[in-house]
């Protein structure tokens, strides 16, 4: 989230769209509500009539897989209604930008598209440069080759009548709902999205988002209190997690991971450090190579010298080009190339994407290891459903892990919120914390390669600093200050001088020189010299707009609400003086700052903002937003795989033959899985509703831990299909009997739930039909409890992200027997 | 009035099912073994595990859905019916709070026959639990006189439940029931002035939960619906099916 | 029937404790208070944050003294986002910390095998150590076909986990990267 849970209750307008928030983050409306009291307005726009849509103020069908077009048609109210906030527009976004004029799009493919590569050159996107090298603007938005007005055209052809024939949304809803949002693009009104997997679990993810960055931006919404973006998480430390990096594509503190033609730091360097021409852009990527050499200082220690380019080689490097993501690396199981296999507290088969290719996988592999709190489907797999044990040679061990409770660390929540827990009682039996596993076998692996000398390549694993133990167990305290990071010799900085073995105070003070070490820096901070942060209980708040400053400890910095810098007009006042985030305050002689600072939040930056009180402009101010290489925020983002501008495509299994909007009917550079065992149905008859998978309070994921515990499994004891009263009719379904649900990859059966609360689409005129499962559900438990709905979903992913298509495809739902 | 007593907003109830559990959790309920029977609402009903049940209904009115959340629950009636039906087989069998009005099954109420005691009861409350024990929620007798709330109401996220001292909660209920009134005409306070836990709905009480208010008897439409004197209470039940 | 005073002081509930009674006298109607004892008064506390969904909820645990057990958990009143309160899932944590399926032993399951096998820790690191190397070191490719230096271990992946904590999953990472794995993934990018 760039804002967080609390902050929900500073909004006047939240849209909640491709998340189920009442049911999936059900304390968020505890603050959802909140704001609804003090007169806010709650949109819930979803294919389904859920226990969030019962406590909005407007509900709005849409068909699974169109929120593009929906969100399309908001930009396209926008601009021709004047709602943006121009002021907004045209100080902090690339609105005024000139696009060179290679840029175009027709029929639905922007200009650069390789149709034998199926990729863009995103070349033909590139900005007209002055001769400074900055982007050339035009502050009015009137040239036709501005951003702003490209923008107006793109999605002129988004009008109310084609966005209601595609989304299945009736027009009014489609006004009420951008009357109301659009409302917010006024400086004393705020305007927030809650989004989560409803947006990224299509092949056209990425571009859901940036359709709402792009209203967001044109709003004025981002940096301000009850605005931003806000990504509704699904696990509790998923953000944690990927902060530290356990992703193939980057190391931790979002550093990319390096590839194979970036063969020493200065390579890795130049190509990974952005550079700006601009003086008034911050640009704070910049400071990458100091993170980077800092995280070779964490992992290596003194074996990291500048000599040896701080042990850099010794990373692995992914092939350029090529996908080590989850679809890929179950494909290169699935085809034997994996020989060992960790599902280290995760059950893949039952949460990904055609699950039963991922559990035919399984059987390839010589050895894995699943560590977690229950059985599950994953560690069980050879005795799962259709397998024969006997002729399944792969070795499991499976660890058994402590529970949250019976370990002391800290987590992340989706406001970047890293809270530090405690043990409450010892873990059973002989289960350990998942810490005390790695770091003993790790021990173990690396007593291997101490002993066999002529071992390949044993530097990394015999350099790896591991000193996390104090009386030989695993110390999370230790842990979490080698993230923060060290001070490796004395350093005077200014008039401050920093002892060697002392914690770094925050990342401004990071080297690139070998004299820091930090493992995370987006966590320097965290951990330091005042002690455990992100231990803080301290509720004491004067903000006003409930940021709780001193309870746990937020990254960036403690920053709670992030792009602040947007919150204030350019001379340093808050937009929307009754919600300020941040102000800069100070003397002012002749219509200058004399002097001054920033009050309320951690303002993102220390340096004064852009003009003076005069109007006059500032040599030291900086642009708004400081982790983009020219400053401002991107309408247009030549940063994407599929484009610069959002452009609906339908899913890859879609239920109409002709996208409305243009002749590319799906996303012509979508991740698409190719094996006999990764099959699409498109437009088949065979399989002719639209099928999408969701989730339930009670549970959680694929219910490792849910489905073992009686209070919840007995609130939502079966797999269900909910399907609408007129499907039931055409089918001759009873509401609570068993059916088939069936999708090109799999089949599942599931309790029918006939409901009021899905209703058919009219999509281009013919009548769709939409279903839902939830995929909390696997065979090991309960029996007659059902299995994964992952056995239908789809192989196909976005390009940018690659995460998979789980949320619109297509299914048969069928009478058992039928 | 002196005693405590719990509003519950069904205006801001999400069926999180945080008090469903939350009040096992309390009472170290066990759970059921149960099916999905075409609905989110489970276990099905209160039983001798589940003292708190979410029920679910959907609705469709001018060609608009609404889904009524409804969390059940013991009422803790000022003048208790399953009181007078029990008490009149096994004196002492029920406590009836001084301090809070909290009503409380003891031990005592196994000898009491319990199909007059479950069907004295206006909302279809009481149960039996696996060791033949009628069984019901307890306001959490032990946190309230302790200083804590009922760990449903402690647990709701949204504040559809209230807890507190009666007169206090019933300006809240009446205060939130004029702020909605315009919104939602057919608002109504459920049997308020009878019940120590009031319910506020927004739609015909029947529409949310067949046994949302005490059941009217048109055959005798004398005192307070729903409440008769103990003996003929137990004669009549049967017949009124309440 | 006289009541005696363990009848008297035991209130009906599903749970054979109950509600436990500290009250003189016998005559029930006329008692003015009770001293009702909470059964979590001489529990130690201690706060976390819930396991699912990343609103980050404080949940207060209750852990008798004596038997070091979690007896019962509930919202953390202190904390700012929750104050006190939980949904479903984080108010059954109890069944987490109680729970007969908890998974309390470690585990093998030998080639063509339909059983699992009871084992020991140390047994069981050492095992996976050397599969670990002997697969890595297998498959290890110093360069690619390209001639670009990549010190990789190309045959063995690793998924998880948005479970563990921060410190948790840097160690993990640090461990899979100096090996040389390259495959490594989690919940996000599902």
């Amino acid at each position: 989230m760039t804002n967080h849970w609390i902050d929900l209750a500073n909004s006047d307008c939240i849209l909640i769209m491709g998340s189920n928030a009442a049911e999936n983050h059900p304390i968020s409306f505890r603050w959802v509500l909140k704001a609804q009291d003090n007169g806010a307005t709650v949109i819930h726009v979803d294919p389904r009539f859920t226990r969030t849509s019962t406590k909005a103020d407007i509900y709005a069908p849409l068909r699974s897989g169109t929120d593009i077009a929906f969100l399309g048609g908001m930009i396209k109210y926008i601009l021709e209604n004047d709602k943006f906030f121009t002021s907004y527009v045209v100080n902090y976004t690339n609105g005024p930008y000139i696009v060179g004029e290679k840029y175009s799009f027709k029929d639905g493919l922007f200009s650069g598209f390789n149709s034998e590569k199926k990729s863009y050159d995103s070349s033909t996107w590139a900005f007209e440069l002055d001769d400074q090298g900055i982007p050339k603007k035009d502050l009015t938005l009137q040239d036709p080759r501005c951003v702003f007005q490209l923008l107006k055209t793109h999605y002129s052809r988004y009008d109310l009548d084609i966005v209601s024939s595609v989304t299945g949304t009736p027009k009014d809803d489609l006004l009420k709902v951008y009357l109301a949002y659009s409302a917010t693009g006024v400086s004393d009104k705020a305007g927030t999205i809650m989004y989560a997997m409803g947006w990224c679990q299509h092949t056209v993810g990425v571009q859901n988002i940036r359709a709402m960055s792009i209203i967001q931006l044109l709003l004025g919404n981002m940096g301000i209190a009850g605005g931003g973006v806000n990504a509704l998480r699904g696990e509790s430390n998923v953000q944690g997690s990927t902060d530290a990096g356990l992703l193939f594509h980057i190391l931790p503190g979002y550093l990319p991971s390096p590839t194979a033609s970036l063969a020493t730091l200065a390579d890795y360097n130049k190509k990974n450090t952005p550079t700006s021409k601009d003086p008034l852009s911050a640009n704070w990527w910049q400071n990458r190579p100091k993170y980077m050499v800092s995280l070779l200082k964490a992992l290596y220690g003194d074996a990291a010298k500048k000599e040896n380019d701080f042990c850099y080689s010794w990373l692995p490097k992914g092939d350029e080009g090529k996908s080590y993501s989850w679809l890929d690396l179950f494909d290169a199981m699935y085809s034997k190339q994996l020989k060992g296999f960790f599902a280290w507290g995760m059950n893949p088969a039952c949460s990904g994407a055609n699950a039963n290719k991922t559990r035919e996988a399984f059987a390839n592999l010589d050895w894995m290891v699943n560590v977690n709190v229950f059985d599950n489907e994953t560690a069980s797999f050879w005795r799962g459903p259709g397998m024969n044990p006997k002729q399944i040679k792969t070795e499991v061990f499976f660890l058994p892990c402590a529970a949250f409770l019976e370990k002391e660390g800290s987590i992340s929540n989706s406001g970047r919120w890293a809270q530090w827990r405690y043990k409450a009682q010892e873990p059973l039996g002989d289960s350990k914390p998942d810490g005390d596993i790695i770091y003993e076998l790790f021990k173990e692996i690396r007593d291997l390669y101490k002993k066999d000398k002529k071992a390949k390549f044993a530097d990394p694993i015999l350099n790896l600093k591991w000193d996390y133990a104090t009386n030989n167990k695993f110390d999370a305290h230790l842990a979490a200050k080698a993230i923060n990071g060290y001070w490796l010799e004395d350093k005077t900085i200014g008039d401050k001088t920093y002892k060697k073995g002392e914690l770094v105070p925050a990342f401004a003070m990071l080297q690139d020189d070998g004299s820091t070490s930090s493992g995370t820096w987006i966590y320097c901070q965290s951990y330091n010299q005042d002690g455990n942060n992100m231990a803080r209980r301290d509720k004491s708040d004067s903000s006003g707009i409930g940021l709780y400053p001193k309870w746990s400890w937020a990254w960036p910095v403690n920053r709670r609400i992030i792009y602040n810098r947007a919150s204030v007009d350019p001379t340093g006042k808050p937009w929307n003086p009754k919600k300020p985030v941040i102000e800069y305050v100070g003397e002012v002689k002749d219509g200058k700052y004399a002097s001054g600072s920033w009050k309320g939040d951690v303002p993102d930056g220390p340096w004064p903002h852009l003009q003076n009180p005069d109007g006059s402009p500032r040599a030291d101010g900086k642009l708004a937003f400081i982790m983009r290489s020219d400053g401002y925020g991107a309408l247009f983002g030549p940063g994407l795989k599929d484009g610069p501008f959002p452009e609906h495509y339908e899913p890859l299994e879609c239920p109409v033959e002709k996208n409305s909007f243009g002749l590319q009917l799906n996303n012509p550079i979508a991740a698409i899985i190719k094996s006999e065992r990764d099959v699409i149905k498109t437009c088949d008859p065979r399989y002719p509703f639209v099928g999408t998978t969701y989730r339930v309070t009670e549970h959680w994921q694929t219910g490792v831990l849910t489905r073992n515990l009686p209070w919840l499994i007995e609130a939502e004891p079966q797999l269900f299909v909910e399907i609408s009263e007129q499907l039931a009719e055409i089918r001759n379904i009873k509401n609570g009997e068993k059916v088939i649900v069936e999708s090109a990859r799999g089949m599942l059966e599931a309790v029918a739930i006939v409901t009021k609360r899905f209703r058919p689409f009219t999509i281009q005129g013919t009548e769709i039909h939409q279903v839902g499962l939830p995929w909390h559900y696997g065979w090991i438990f309960p029996p007659e409890g059902g299995d994964s709905a992952n056995l239908l979903t789809p192989s196909v992913g976005d390009p940018n992200t690659r995460i998979p298509e789980s949320k619109a495809f297509m299914v048969n739902v069928r009478k058992k027997g039928a | 009035m002196a005693g405590k007593s719990i509003f519950i907003d069904t205006t801001r109830c999400t069926a999180c099912r945080g008090c469903q559990i939350a009040c096992k959790n309390w009472n170290r309920n066990g759970a059921s073994a149960t099916r999905n029977t075409g609905s989110h609402q489970n276990p099905p009903d209160l039983d001798g595990n589940t003292f708190k049940v979410v029920r679910f209904s959907e609705v469709e009115t001018d060609g608009k859905v609404c889904w009524y959340f409804f969390p059940d629950q013991c009422r803790h009636c000022l003048e208790p019916p399953c009181k007078d039906a029990a008490e009149g087989y096994v004196p002492n069998s029920v406590i009836q709070d001084k301090a809070t009005g909290a009503v409380v099954y003891t031990e005592k109420m196994k000898e009491a026959p319990f199909d007059e005691v479950k069907s004295s009861c206006p909302y279809n409350i009481p149960r039996l639990n696996g060791m033949a024990q009628p069984v019901k929620c307890t306001m959490c007798i032990d946190r309230i006189s302790n200083g804590l709330k009922p760990a449903c109401v402690r647990t709701c996220p949204t504040s559809a439940m209230n807890f507190g001292e009666r007169d206090e909660i019933l300006q809240m209920a009446r205060e939130r029931l004029a702020a909605i009134k315009e919104k939602y005409p057919k608002a109504q306070l459920l049997d308020a002035d009878q019940v120590r836990v009031i319910y506020l709905v927004t739609d015909d009480p029947v529409k949310y939960h067949k046994n949302a208010v005490a059941s009217v008897t048109p055959a005798i439409g004398q005192g307070q619906p729903g409440r008769f004197a103990g003996p003929i209470k137990r004669i009549l039940g049967n017949v009124l099916g309440v | 029937m006289k009541l005696t005073r363990r009848s008297f002081l035991k209130v009906s509930s599903a749970a054979s404790a109950g509600l436990a009674l500290n009250g003189l006298g016998l005559d029930l109607s006329s008692v003015r208070a009770y001293a009702w004892e909470l059964r979590t008064s001489e529990a130690k506390e201690t706060p976390t944050i819930c396991c699912y969904c990343a609103v980050g909820c404080g949940i207060l645990c209750h852990t008798d003294k004596k038997t070091g057990k979690i007896i019962y958990t509930e919202g953390d009143a202190d904390h700012p986002i929750n104050n006190g309160t939980l949904c479903a899932k984080g108010a059954s944590a109890y069944q987490i910390a109680q729970n007969e399926k908890r998974a309390t032993n470690v585990l093998y399951r030998a080639p063509n095998s339909d059983k699992w096998q009871v084992k020991k820790w140390d047994w069981a690191l050492k095992e996976i150590a050397k599969r670990v190397k002997k697969t890595r070191d297998a498959g290890f490719a110093a360069g690619n076909e390209q001639g670009q230096i990549v010190n990789r271990c190309n045959d063995i992946a690793s998924v998880g986990s948005a479970a563990l904590d921060n410190e948790e999953c840097w160690l993990y990472q640090a461990m899979l990267r100096s090996l040389g794995i390259v495959y490594i993934e989690h919940q996000a990018r599902i």
